[in-house]
């Protein structure tokens, strides 16, 4: 019985002492929040967070703002946004591809880049891919890394006799959005069967959460095969394919593929949306890489007191803030996009 | 059995004969208001949960506990995969942690010498302690590639009769990967419920069965176990509780993907994972409806655990007092 005792008032303490850190931190974090009184958070995309990592520091310098990011996923950018847990929600897949949507917000395409088709093959690091072989692979119906279809588009690459590993998105994903489009507009077996979505029915493989999963899964895999924001791809020095464009060419997830295929869709529709992906077949889009998307940022049009901030933060974001893309390989946005992006920003009111 | 009656019968009314005060007026209030709250909250969890999945009830019905499909695209959602997952992961893990975690607590309590005692016992309750996510992400990265690599295809060549054990895919996250880490997770739990329990065995019974000549395993069988045997169940309830909830651990390592399949070593999906996942952005108020609907059955899934869990406690118990 003394030793009941004693646990319980050990209990006790224990409790009241996390009550008061509790009070403690939670009037801290009150206190620092006024002080600092330009802050914008924000949540969505794993393919658009590398970039906004890059904005934290000169935003910080040249706006004073704190901005504060959360790489949710897309899908979760979407519905903090909806239920204004966020002054601003990212997501590579437009507003219409979700329900419940943000109904009351406005779409901007704030950011250009590509998916990349990754692979862990050890030394091979630049094997030649066409949408169509893809889609089998995702399919499950191409399985191991030296099937014909594989080889004849790698001829003279020595591929080993691995069982290819599928690696896809497991959560409500914008890239998998990206990806599922690409292979729907490329494959009529794709289309019909798993078909265009931020999360599908995949047919094979296993599914990881978040880019930094699908990265990780496949550079613990020998053999696998997964998709990522570009710039994940390289940052973890994992093969990536050159994919075939309706030209006949095929091209590198670089800036020079990514502003080609930019070149199909500048000017945005009302709702503010994009679409670039698989360019046709044709002199201008001769260099295009086929799997490339606007991103968006998505802010509700009456943000309170927010509002004057966010504007600050978007303005600096559609300009200044391309600037430091093409180091992680996020391409400037085209001057018509731009310029749309501020008349945009100007819908967005107290 | 008489005289226990008595003196429970004298606690229940502690009042009697005295005079009311404040302090215990207090007491009871509070108290009463902490157990109701508990109370008040399930049932708003319970009504909020069916008010949200009656659409995906009223387009599914009861097939939606076995059908296998969770296509989003085409709007058709069934929770088969998921159960199948939820059962086989927490069972599993159950099995596996429980006779481990039952060991450290033996070990803790009889058999380790007392300078080991704290900081063993220290170690296992900080292992409580982790985030899960930081448990998912080590088991993505580190524990799901030398299970993939070594682990599988051993159990394999010795266990490969038994369907579950199948051909080790190349797959590393898997519904066997996630059990390994949920063991893990409800380990420290099941040992130190088991290792306070053991300790509370009276010292008398122990010293007088060893008097009696047996040897310290008759002794731990005949009076420690059977001491605590209740208490033992319990906790393993517990640790199960924890098993079916988990999400985001399991999110990252199960492998996220439905269709049922027997080989362990093959992906598969919870729900638990499956609502981490997809809650947040779904695609359509019928997926939304659908994961809500996914949390009712394992909501009413933990409810009959829990039932389960009181019959057994109660049964045990009603022996041990037949036995003494």
């Amino acid at each position: 019985m003394p030793r009941n005792g004693k646990l319980v008032r050990m209990g006790l303490v224990v409790a009241a002492a996390a009550a008061i850190a509790v009070v403690v931190v939670a009037t801290a974090g009150t206190a620092s929040a006024r002080s600092s009184s330009g802050s914008v958070t924000g949540a969505g995309s794993t393919f658009v967070a590398p970039l906004v990592a890059k904005w934290v520091s000169p935003v910080q310098q040249d706006l004073g703002l704190q901005l504060s990011y959360n790489a949710v996923g897309s899908g979760g950018g979407v519905s903090a946004i909806t239920n204004k847990q966020v002054n601003f929600g990212a997501s590579d897949a437009p507003l219409t591809q979700f329900s419940p949507t943000c109904t009351s917000c406005v779409q901007i395409p704030w950011a250009l880049a590509a998916t990349g088709v990754i692979y862990n093959l050890g030394s091979l690091q630049h094997l030649n891919m066409t949408g169509q072989v893809l889609a089998q692979i995702y399919m499950g119906k191409i399985t191991k890394w030296n099937a014909p279809a594989i080889q004849k588009l790698n001829k003279g690459a020595s591929l080993p006799g691995t069982s290819i590993t599928v690696v896809h998105r497991s959560d409500s994903s914008g890239t998998s959005y990206n990806f599922t489009d690409y292979l729907s507009h490329v494959s009529g077996s794709w289309k019909s069967g798993p078909g265009t979505g931020t999360a599908v029915d995949w047919p094979t493989g296993e599914g990881e959460k978040g880019s930094s999963g699908v990265a990780g899964a496949v550079r613990t895999t020998s053999g696998a095969i997964g998709y990522v924001d570009v710039y994940y791809a390289v940052h973890n020095h994992l093969g990536l394919f050159k994919m075939k464009n309706r030209s006949g060419n095929f091209v590198q997830p670089r800036a020079k593929g990514i502003q080609a295929a930019a070149a199909l869709d500048t000017h945005p529709a009302k709702d503010g949306s994009l679409s670039i992906v698989n360019p046709p077949k044709s002199k201008k889009y001769r260099n295009a890489y086929p799997i490339c998307t606007y991103t968006y940022v998505d802010v509700q049009k009456s943000s309170g007191s927010d509002a004057a901030n966010i504007k600050k933060l978007l303005n600096w974001a559609v300009t200044k803030g391309q600037s430091y893309g093409p180091a992680i390989i996020f391409e400037p946005l085209p001057k018509s996009v731009a310029a749309f992006d501020k008349k945009q920003i100007k819908k967005i009111q107290s | 059995m008489t005289s226990l009656d008595v003196s429970t019968d004298a606690a229940r009314r502690p009042l009697e004969g005295r005079r009311l005060r404040f302090g215990d007026l207090l007491l009871q209030g509070v108290a009463a208001i902490a157990a109701l709250g508990a109370l008040v909250l399930v049932g708003l969890i319970l009504w909020k949960v069916i008010s949200g999945s009656r659409v995906a009830i009223s387009q599914f019905g009861l097939a939606f506990i076995w059908h296998t499909t969770w296509d989003p695209v085409h709007n058709v959602f069934g929770a088969g995969t998921l159960l199948y997952g939820t059962l086989v992961t927490s069972v599993g893990a159950l099995l596996l942690a429980t006779p481990i975690a039952i060991g450290i607590a033996l070990f803790l309590t009889e058999l380790a010498p007392g300078a080991i005692r704290g900081p063993v016992t220290a170690l296992v309750e900080t292992l409580a302690a982790l985030p899960s996510v930081v448990i998912g992400l080590w088991g993505l990265l580190v524990l799901a590639p030398i299970l993939r690599d070594h682990v599988n295809p051993a159990l394999h060549s010795v266990l490969g009769f038994i369907p579950l054990f199948g051909p080790p895919g190349t797959y590393g996250s898997n519904l066997f990967t996630a059990i390994i880490v949920l063991t893990i997770m409800i380990l420290p739990i099941i040992a130190s419920i088991s290792r306070e329990l053991f300790l509370a065995v009276p010292g008398e019974l122990k010293e007088g069965a060893l008097g009696l000549g047996t040897t310290r395993w008759e002794m731990t069988r005949g009076v420690v176990f059977s001491y605590s045997r209740g208490g033992v169940v319990a906790a393993m309830i517990l640790g199960y509780g924890r098993a079916i909830g988990e999400a985001i651990a399991v999110a990252l390592v199960c492998g996220a993907v439905t269709g049922i399949s027997v080989n362990l070593f093959n992906p598969g999906y919870t729900l638990a994972a499956i609502i981490a996942n997809n809650y947040q952005g779904s695609s359509s108020g019928l997926e939304l409806s659908s994961l809500i609907y996914c949390a009712l059955i394992l909501l009413v899934f933990s409810i009959l655990v829990n039932l389960l869990a009181q019959f057994v406690i109660r049964r045990s118990a009603r022996r041990l007092g037949r036995q003494s």
